[in-house]
């Protein structure tokens, strides 16, 4: 899959875990997701599930670095890094 | 929209630390300049010398009560000792790599299989002198202060990102001068240095956020005599004095569960909304002393505390009421077993980690806090002490569980039952976990009742 191509399914998969609370109209790739409210403990387990879904990513012997979920570009730089390994 | 002056005035003396005229003039400062990161993390590693030896001996000393130990050759020898595991776990975290892979699939299970090993030898007593056996004592009761702060080492390890790091650049939060209880506020060398400030201008925002908590310590406390006198009519509490005995006469919840006294039904659930009041008072006050020290040290992380008793889930409230211990069941026992366990069965996946952070981990975690009576192999006060948190933690955990699956739900649903900005659904759903906390608190304060005892009093509070 193309970065481009992970960046706009990503977005459009965050869009479907937001806050109710707290849209988000624009998702800007370094934008801090935990200071915008949409990370929270439960915003990183359906994160987590996306990228072990779409991504088959295997966080169990590394386990979780929420600061690497930490915005859009973050999460790509972390997918990147992953299926190249 | 136009805000009331008296409302914009509220706004700027209580969102002081954000005021830039007062940063800017802060950053200017000798001291603020004078302060580097460097400079600052090293006064905190020489106070780390001073807490780690404090700690170590306010530990014998409290020893001495079980053992009657006199001399001061047990914190002595404990100490050197107690440093080189410490060290030994840091150059685990920095060659994490390099570890046996049993060791790297489960560095959190290792330490703490080490910590019973020790545990178990103790029990068995095989030492030669009541000497040795109390250095033993002492490095186990060392240990739930250690463990979890040391796990956050390890964990920086497992991710890798302690391969650069100086033991320094550890040690100063593995024994912090702000003290505090076994949770390490701030967590570990990860999460401090993303919020570490490395200018002037972050580090004077710090420093006002910090002073801003420590006001509102101060604020807290003064909350808490008034509430001590006016309600409880506590004769700790300064102010009792000057009412001259009028209060509201109202008992604290451990009377009640203790059965000291019988109030009416309407006084008992009047008892439990205040206890929660009063437990958010306590731990913020305690919280925001931890996090200000940190914050004036220039490590700007979140509150330990922030308005639970305007939370409106149950989920909500746990991750407000006292944020690092929350952290520290995710960190350690939610995270891993969602990783782990049901990895096809979302429900299901969802409720065994829960469970296994509100419910086991609650367990443990307390288990470890009790540590006089775990050492000294004390099996029938271990449950006097944890045997009602057992119904708290199931409680609790049901709780969670059901509140997150039901947030869960409600993701990304265009004006979904979300959070409400006022009225009587917010109300309704303050008022709800407040209930729910109140509830469950029951079985969470510590008097000297057996679990049936308290199941029927309990049980009388809902008119059986």
């Amino acid at each position: 899959m193309e970065p481009g191509q992970r960046k706009s399914d990503l977005i459009q998969f965050l869009r479907t875990i937001q806050r109710p609370d707290s849209p988000l109209q624009e998702i800007d790739g370094d934008l801090s997701l935990v200071e915008s409210g949409l990370i929270d403990s439960l915003a990183l387990l359906q994160i987590i599930t996306y990228l072990e879904q779409t991504y088959a990513i295997d966080f169990r012997e590394k386990g979780i670095d929420p600061g690497e979920l930490r915005s859009v570009n973050a999460i790509l730089e972390f997918v990147a890094r992953e299926i190249t390994a | 929209m136009k805000i009331p002056p008296l409302l914009a005035l509220y706004r700027r003396v209580a969102q002081f630390h954000e005021n830039e005229a007062l940063i800017g003039w802060l950053q200017g400062s000798r001291v603020v300049v004078w302060l580097t990161p460097q400079r600052r993390k090293t006064i905190l590693v020489v106070g780390a010398i001073f807490a780690a030896i404090a700690g170590t001996l306010s530990r014998h000393t409290q020893w001495r009560d079980y053992r009657h130990l006199e001399t001061w050759l047990v914190p002595a020898v404990a100490l050197p000792v107690l440093l080189g595991i410490v060290y030994l776990l840091y150059l685990m975290a920095a060659r994490f790599n390099r570890l046996p892979a049993f060791v790297r699939a489960r560095p959190q299970i290792c330490v703490h299989a080490f910590f019973w090993a020790l545990l178990v030898s103790i029990w068995l007593n095989p030492f030669p002198s009541a000497f040795a056996a109390a250095v033993m004592a002492l490095l186990a009761g060392s240990f739930p202060y250690l463990a979890w702060r040391c796990g956050y080492m390890l964990l920086c390890g497992q991710r890798g990102k302690a391969t650069a790091t100086k033991f320094t650049d550890h040690f100063f939060y593995l024994f912090p001068v702000w003290d505090g209880t076994n949770t390490p506020p701030g967590k570990g060398h990860d999460h401090l240095s993303r919020a570490e400030a490395q200018t002037a201008a972050a580090y004077s925002r710090s420093i006002l956020a910090g002073i801003k908590l420590l006001l509102l310590v101060a604020l807290w406390k003064g909350a808490m005599q008034v509430i001590g006198a006016v309600v409880y009519g506590d004769p700790r509490s300064a102010l009792t004095g000057l009412l001259a005995g009028h209060n509201l006469g109202i008992p604290r919840l451990r009377f009640i569960v203790n059965g000291n006294v019988t109030p009416p039904l309407g006084m008992i659930w009047l008892s439990l909304y205040l206890e929660l009041i009063w437990e958010c008072l306590f731990i913020a006050a305690k919280g925001h002393v931890w996090i200000g020290m940190l914050r004036l040290f220039g490590f700007n992380v979140f509150r330990n505390t922030y308005k639970p008793l305007l939370a409106e889930s149950v989920m909500e409230f746990w991750s407000r009421y006292y944020y690092y211990f929350k952290e520290l069941m995710v960190e350690f026992f939610f995270l891993p077993t969602y990783l782990r366990a049901f990895r096809s069965r979302p429900v299901l996946r969802i409720l065994a980690a829960v469970f296994a952070a509100a419910f086991f981990g609650n367990m443990y975690y307390h288990l470890l806090q009790a540590k006089h009576p775990l050492v000294e192999g004390d099996f029938g006060r271990l449950w006097g002490l944890l045997g009602a948190r057992l119904i708290y933690c199931f409680m609790l955990a049901a709780g969670i569980a059901v509140s997150m699956l039901r947030q869960q739900q409600l993701r990304g649903r265009a004006g979904g039952l979300g959070r409400s900005r006022g009225g009587v659904r917010r109300f309704r759903r303050i008022a709800g976990v407040w209930t729910f906390f109140a509830i469950i608190n029951y079985w969470n304060v510590t008097v000297g009742v057996t679990i049936p005892e308290r199941a029927r009093s309990f049980l009388s509070i809902f008119g059986f």
